[in-house]
């Protein structure tokens, strides 16, 4: 077993103590970075150790949280708020998830700390009304922490005050967004507002806050336990510690992985991921979700960090991996990301709204056997400007996923435009359904299911599909039990 | 809607703007409870709850269609909802939504005339090492396979 | 739980569960079996309630607890068995058949048997 590969921070007590009990938690070191913080460190310290740790954010953006934690806390008011960003809402990330339900003690412990250290005394969790376990595990966990006096008024004697509540999503992935997030959370559509102000200067009622994703979060208890010198020694010169993977699609191991910083999508999807299935060949891994790009066969020894994946074109995100084999059309891959886009783009600034819609239908174009050579131009235009011009993160990042594929499969592309050819057989319009007649023994059965009546031919002799009937449904192909029908 | 229905709507809604202190900025959390309770927001729960917690129906209407979780449709008995996330998408979530309208004779986003079914895709429940995966009510079955809808739908 | 007063409290009890934990793990067996969104899904709570009936019935001094997702989505449902002097194991795609020969060959009878995911040192 290549598990070795493997360091659990973020994950350290995920599928070893009982979520559920507040006894577990604590036996494995819990709160003890609580205790510490109160009783021995200022806040200043503390956030000196967190900038030391060179952690930076999880959920995607990876900004210093050091930094943001400190910004807050140098601005002056009466109420500062910490916020825990749950709403994970990029399609095939579940790490967050994964924690909250695994161990949700160790989410409110550092926005325990986090609020001592900003002089914040109100938390909020803004969580995603489709994960119902793990809200039902932290509304227990964060009942256990009031009883035990972990949570609530005069924290273990120190006189620090800091109280959780839960606040729901409701299915938008803008709000993933911070401030977005917070629009949310007053009761508004989450749309996103013009920055600066900082949601630090700025942010949930008007007042300071801090928003950050639960894997970042999940990284404070251990830097606080074994100190900042200890957490910057794993990961590479900017990307320091580790991260946390959802790897699925079409590999063998789907599952959350968390590795260094630095390891390379090689090791990941070979070594940990186990290759892929069914001795296909890979094409390409996705990462970053919705606002990631498409990376390929040549960039599987880059090593994954803030940096790096950007220079390819994707971006870290927040830790999706969608690993992609032979059979799956990049266009119709870089149309499925552009749907959802357009389907999420709050609609509030025209480029993300338009130039989505517009992307959209160009590739929906060229997927129906539709498109020009100079479509793909447009294509590249009309990303760049959404790219520069849209207003919050999901409209200058939703085009990487068709950047990325232009330029990685290119040829892909054009065999779609210029010879009306679809390779993995996924565009509909591109492919044709063909009998072979060496194989065909005239049993009807595909002349039978066909819904279209495209399929002529005697019992016991040849049969034929007529193209211009063909719907291409593919029920024929289910039901010839001698592989006599074959797609183009 | 008969006046006893409307009455018992308005106390059930009192109760849970209540719940929270009437707060505009709890609006969503209202929305979860309210759905929670009627299945649906139709118009009327909008209007109630805006006269409650003193803000524009407008502004409730905005918020309601903003939000996918949010619906001013009746769902079936049997809410069924096809994960179209990218993992299940790459493992063939398309086909498997195509089998349930075909078999239910509906199309996504309705119901079925009895009001047994109710169709709908929605992003990604987290459950990627499943895909494809699709949940009726609170159930969730995964690695769903073209051939097995027909079985699933058999069990309601 | 009782209320927590201070830090040093805090630290004391933390001492009592920690010195539990190491002692249930020095005597009794322990199966964790995972009960995430995904393994719930996969039929992880007939797992354990057939865990507990069993070692129940066979009388094994064991503990039989709930844990987190372990990360191994692809061969849900997974349990972690430890038994004393020996590593931990983590079986995947566990049903109520390598249920009961976790029990009888493993568990009681110690050998090794099919289905291991990995090995680890707890």
């Amino acid at each position: 077993m290549k598990k070795d590969k493997q360091i659990k921070l973020a994950l350290k007590n995920c599928g070893s103590i009982d979520p559920e009990k507040i006894e577990n938690y604590i036996a494995v070191d819990g709160y003890k970075a609580l205790g510490t913080c109160l009783g021995e460190k200022g806040s200043s310290e503390i956030i000196d150790v967190i900038k030391a740790s060179g952690l930076r954010g999880r959920g995607g953006g990876g900004f210093p949280t050091g930094e943001k934690w400190e910004m807050a806390s140098k601005f002056v008011a009466d109420q500062k708020y910490v916020i825990c960003n749950a709403d994970e809402g990029d399609p095939g990330a579940f790490m967050d998830r994964s924690i909250l339900e695994g161990d949700p003690h160790v989410v409110l412990e550092a926005m325990a700390i986090c609020g001592y250290s900003i002089g914040a005394t109100e938390g909020y969790i803004y969580i995603r009304a489709e994960y119902p376990l793990a809200i039902k595990r932290l509304k227990m966990a964060i009942d256990q922490a009031k009883e035990a006096g972990l949570l609530g008024i005069n924290i273990l004697g120190s006189g620090f005050d800091f109280d959780i509540r839960l606040k729901y999503g409701a299915g938008a992935f803008v709000c993933g967004e911070e401030t977005a997030l917070i629009a949310s959370m007053e009761g508004k559509r989450g749309t996103p507002v013009i920055k600066p102000p900082y949601p630090v200067e700025c942010g949930y009622k008007g007042k300071p806050t801090i928003v950050n994703n639960v894997e970042t979060y999940a990284n404070i208890p251990v830097i606080i336990n074994k100190g900042a010198e200890w957490f910057s020694s794993i990961g590479t010169s900017g990307s320091k510690g580790t991260k946390v993977f959802a790897l699925a699609g079409k590999v063998k191991n789907v599952g959350l992985v968390e590795v260094p910083m630095g390891t390379t999508l090689r090791e990941l999807i070979y070594d940990i991921g186990g290759g892929i299935i069914n001795g296909k060949k890979f094409k390409a891994v996705q990462s970053g979700g919705p606002s990631g790009g498409c990376l390929t066969e040549k960039h599987l020894d880059t090593p994954i960090d803030y940096e790096s994946l950007k220079e390819c074109g994707s971006m870290m995100g927040s830790g999706g991996m969608i690993v992609m084999d032979e059979d799956d059309c990049m266009v119709a891959v870089a149309q499925f990301y552009l749907d959802f886009s357009v389907e999420e783009s709050c609609g509030k600034c025209v480029p993300c709204r338009e130039g989505n819609h517009v992307l959209y239908q160009i590739l929906n174009k060229i997927t129906h056997g539709k498109g020009e050579l100079k479509d793909l131009d447009k294509l590249k235009a009309i990303s760049e400007v959404v790219k520069s011009t849209s207003l919050c993160g999901l409209g200058q990042t939703s085009p990487n996923p068709v950047l990325s594929t232009l330029t990685n499969f290119y040829d892909e592309y054009y065999d779609h435009v210029v010879n009306k050819k679809c390779v993995s057989k996924q565009c509909r319009a591109l492919v044709e359904y063909k009998i072979i007649e060496d194989n065909c023994i005239g049993c009807t059965a595909c002349k039978r299911v066909c819904p279209a009546e495209a399929i002529t031919g005697e019992v016991k002799g040849k049969h034929v599909i007529d193209p211009e009937l063909c719907i291409k449904c593919g029920a024929c192909i289910e039901k010839c039990k001698f592989n006599a029908i074959i797609v183009e | 809607m008969t006046c006893n229905k409307n009455k018992n709507m308005i106390n059930k809604l009192t109760d849970i703007c209540n719940e929270f202190n009437n707060d505009p900025d709890d609006l969503i959390g209202i929305l979860h409870k309210a759905q929670g309770e009627f299945g649906y927001l139709p118009k009327e729960v909008q209007i109630i709850i805006a006269e409650l917690i003193k803000i524009p129906s407008s502004k409730i209407y905005g918020v309601v269609t903003f939000y996918s979780y949010f619906t001013m449709k009746a769902k079936g008995k049997y809410p069924i909802s096809v994960c179209m996330g990218t993992a299940c998408y790459v493992k063939g979530a398309e086909k498997v939504l195509k089998e349930f309208e075909d078999k239910l004779k509906i199309k996504n986003g309705e119901t079925t005339p009895d009001g047994k079914f109710s169709m709908s895709s929605l992003r990604c429940v987290g459950a990627c090492g499943l895909a494809p995966v699709v949940s009726i009510g609170e159930k969730i079955y995964g690695s769903v396979k073209v051939e097995e809808v027909e079985k699933i739908l058999s069990e309601y | 739980m009782k209320k927590i007063k201070t830090i040093s409290d805090l630290n004391a009890i933390r001492k009592v569960l920690e010195n539990d934990r190491i002692d249930s793990e020095d005597k009794k067996v322990i199966v964790k079996v995972a009960m995430s969104t995904c393994s719930i899904a996969t039929g992880s709570k007939k797992v354990i309630s057939f865990f507990r009936e069993q070692m129940g019935l066979e009388a094994i001094d064991s503990l039989v607890v709930q844990t987190g997702c372990m990360g191994l989505c692809h061969s849900e449902p997974t349990v972690i068995v430890s038994v004393p002097g020996k590593d931990s194991v983590i079986f995947g795609n566990v049903t109520e058949k390598k249920v009961n020969e976790i029990i009888t060959s493993y568990i009681k009878e110690g050998n090794d048997i099919e289905g291991v995911l990995l090995k680890k040192n707890s």
